[in-house]
């Protein structure tokens, strides 16, 4: 049971590092960072954009239902 | 400014915005306070107490992920992979040309340069929780004086796991930074740090009502008010240079004629000196947590580089300060470019020709007001630590008005009401600053 849930962890995690590398960067480098000013947020997301954040959703879901899941193992 | 608050949220499309940056927030503080599956909780709890009243090295990067670093939560990492990733990318720009060529392309070429750095994150978070996590393998190491084993499966797919949670956590950070950024308020990164920061705050403040006793308690909290206005005062002051734009007929239309000014914040650089100071100077201590801890160099650098109170730590801060607030200015704010575009739309200060001429003023008065925001940064920074040589007592080794995460919330802070008022002001003018 905890091995299940040490590869499921496992495999999410990396799904999760892929998503969100997949994302278009829009926090902006060191420029951006403190720089002040109002960044420039203009043009919704496309429609490719508004999917993968679906599924970046989804899988952070299962990924921090399974974290919970196998603390709670460990705890008995 | 109570009002203007109340407007912002009867705004519908602010509100939005405001509720969405809580809902992130509060997601960063939950996923801070849970703990990476594997680690031993109860250990950890009956270790952080002496560990934490020791100080050790550990202390001011604690403090940049909100206590999280040494719980070892899934957020563990906190921020810091993606800035010092940012600083690596930063200083790289100046270095290889390729790069140099990238950002000078515009807009493109900064979200290529962006995607480096997420790229870098995801490499730096890597090792990063490869090393906090072989540490932590290790009983005593991490939490200096406490031997009972932070870890229950030390076996090679137990440490696996953890360490691809540590990096899916940091993805997951940055990610809500970005998400902060493009549909909440304010910049996401600095939004998150000042969560942080302000998460340990109250529990740092409190701890030294029940070290020193409420006389201390009540000085401290007035220092750290008096502070708090001078910070705001420098933050907010600025050099303004006055530019007239001569007049131009095009057609039969009269444009230009109008006479502006450039402003020079004193600070330009805000605290992003202070965070790369801070995060360069751990670097040394990090190695020697991963190297041998007796070797010859470990030791000197134990001696010198892990406390805040030794005069070559404060004196290495300082001149770091200083050289990175000079850098950022200097990558952030091309007096070249500046001085072109003024002439390109017929612009000029008044008493100085255009071209070189201005491009040199321009120069001239930047190097001098960015001395003086260096200096002022520095001294700053260096607060808490002369406040600890000088009580000389190990309570306050935890300052809570640190120089550091007191310009950061300043500094956030404002820019986030800033930005908020911007807003705010699309529908009626009155707002918080004034």
């Amino acid at each position: 049971m905890e091995t299940a849930f040490q590869i499921l962890l496992l495999m999410t995690s990396m799904l999760i590092v892929l998503l969100v590398l997949l994302h278009k960067g829009k926090g902006g480098g060191l420029s951006d960072l403190f720089g002040g000013g109002v960044s420039s947020s203009l043009g919704g997301s496309s429609i490719a954009e508004r999917n993968l954040d679906r599924i970046t959703y989804i899988v952070m879901i299962v990924w921090s239902a399974s974290c919970i899941g196998l603390l709670l193992l460990l705890k008995e | 400014m109570l009002t203007a608050f109340a407007q912002a949220f009867r705004t519908p499309d602010l509100r939005k915005k405001l509720l969405f940056t809580l809902g992130v927030i509060a997601l960063f503080r939950l996923g801070s306070q849970l703990p990476t599956p594997g680690v031993d909780t109860q250990a950890i709890n009956t270790c952080l107490e002496p560990a934490l009243d020791e100080g050790g090295i550990y202390g001011l990067i604690n403090l940049f992920s909100g206590g999280a670093l040494l719980q070892l939560a899934v957020f563990a990492l906190g921020i810091m992979p993606y800035i010092t990733a940012s600083i690596i990318i930063q200083l790289l720009v100046v270095v290889i040309p390729r790069l140099e060529t990238l950002k000078k392309e515009g807009q493109a070429g900064t979200a290529k340069l962006t995607q480096y750095t997420r790229y870098l994150t995801i490499a730096l978070a890597i090792l990063q929780s490869t090393a906090l996590i072989a540490i932590a393998r290790q009983p005593g190491r991490l939490l200096q004086g406490c031997d009972l084993p932070l870890i229950h499966d030390v076996g090679a797919f137990g440490i696996i796991t953890m360490v691809s949670i540590m990096t899916a956590g940091t993805a997951v950070i940055m990610w809500l930074g970005e998400l902060i950024t493009d549909r909440g308020v304010g910049n996401g990164m600095s939004v998150l740090i000042f969560t942080q920061i302000a998460a340990t705050f109250p529990q740092q403040l409190w701890q030294i009502k029940v070290v020193e006793g409420w006389f201390v308690f009540i000085v401290v909290c007035g220092a750290g008010l008096v502070l708090v206005a001078a910070v705001v005062f420098v933050e907010q002051a600025q050099r303004r240079i006055p530019v007239q734009y001569a007049k131009r007929m095009i057609g039969r239309r009269m444009y230009g004629g109008t006479s502006t000014y450039i402003p020079l914040k004193v600070n330009q650089a805000g605290i992003i000196p202070v965070i790369f100071a801070s995060s360069l100077l751990y670097l040394p201590a990090l190695a020697t947590q991963i190297g041998d801890p007796t070797s010859q160099w470990a030791i000197w650098i134990q001696k010198y580089f892990t406390r805040g109170d030794h005069p070559i730590y404060m004196l290495t801060f300082f001149v770091l300060i200083v050289f990175f607030a000079f850098f950022y200015v200097a990558i952030t704010f091309n007096p070249t470019e500046l001085a072109d575009n003024m002439k390109k739309y017929g612009g000029f200060i008044p008493g100085i020709r255009a071209g070189r001429p201005t491009e040199e003023y321009l120069d001239y008065v930047l190097n001098r007001i960015t001395t003086a925001g260096a200096i002022y940064l520095g001294v700053i920074a260096l607060i808490p630590m002369v406040a600890i040589g000088v009580l000389g007592s190990s309570a306050t080794q935890q300052f809570p008005f640190g120089g550091a995460s007191i310009l950061i919330i300043v500094g956030v802070g404002l820019d986030t009401v800033k930005q908020i008022q911007s807003q705010l002001q699309q529908r009626n003018y009155e707002g918080f600053l004034r």
